[in-house]
């Protein structure tokens, strides 16, 4: 992430869709097979502590298809204000929300409705009060300016076809001095732009 | 791009192959694709 990045040219509303449509069934049907890892195995492949998967809502686990570990680049503090970017069926959300706290709170957002109602009773399960979930896009975060003391996100800027005007977005939420913890992946080889703006390889 | 946005302090965590092995793998393995952990800091007015 050291150089100028391109935006894709792929029609934006049309990848969205095909994206959303991907994690629904994600969400709905976990156990279906994709062409990426999900639930507990996965977790455990990137680093999590077995103890606190094993203490969310399996129906949470299930569902969660990271990328990396945004928490192992440190624990959050009691108190803080996380913003989750895409937060799937909440996964990272709860982990952080017991993390900061009641003192704290997590504004956790996502494009996908089924994910965000999986959060949500996610959130109920736990008895957390300090979640806060939202529909919303990475390029244009619903969240105030400045608020954020972290920022988290976790396989889901690689989905996006602008991600220069994602990290204005983290620039902009975040207070001077916060932090993003960011799980993605990265490419070794470089991609084509015939590739890059093929809508079909973006999900699979 | 994450200098270029005004980051400091950019630090990257473990990378780990999370598509290999998948019930579907994809193109995702001709590119040499690793999942990653990546953070920064926003700097202050002083700064």
């Amino acid at each position: 992430m050291t150089e100028q990045v391109a935006p894709a040219r792929v029609d934006r509303d049309a990848l969205r869709r095909q994206i959303s449509d991907k994690y629904r069934d994600v969400a709905l049907d976990p156990r279906a097979g994709f062409h990426f890892h999900t639930g507990r195995p996965l977790a455990l492949m990137l680093g999590y502590d077995a103890t606190e998967v094993d203490a969310l809502p399996p129906s949470t686990v299930e569902s969660f298809a990271g990328t990396g570990n945004p928490l192992s680049l440190g624990r959050l503090r009691p108190g803080e204000t996380v913003v989750d970017i895409g937060c799937g069926a909440g996964f990272d959300t709860l982990l952080a929300a017991r993390q900061v706290g009641p003192a704290g709170r997590v504004l956790a957002f996502d494009m996908t409705e089924a994910m965000l109602e999986k959060a949500r009773l996610g959130a109920e399960a736990l008895g957390l009060k300090n979640v806060e979930l939202r529909t919303g896009y990475a390029e244009d975060m619903p969240v105030a300016s400045g608020v954020a003391d972290v920022v988290i996100s976790n396989g889901v800027i690689n989905l996006t076809p602008d991600k220069t005007a994602v990290m204005r977005e983290v620039a902009r939420v975040l207070r001077p001095g916060g932090r993003f913890q960011i799980g993605d992946i990265i490419v070794q080889t470089p991609v084509p732009q015939d590739a890059k703006d093929d809508i079909d390889l973006w999900s699979g | 791009m994450l200098e270029q946005a005004g980051f400091r302090e950019i630090t990257w965590g473990a990378r780990v192959d999370v598509f290999s092995g998948s019930a579907h793998e994809s193109d995702a393995k001709d590119f040499g694709t690793l999942g990653i952990t990546i953070g920064g800091r926003k700097p202050t007015p002083r700064e």
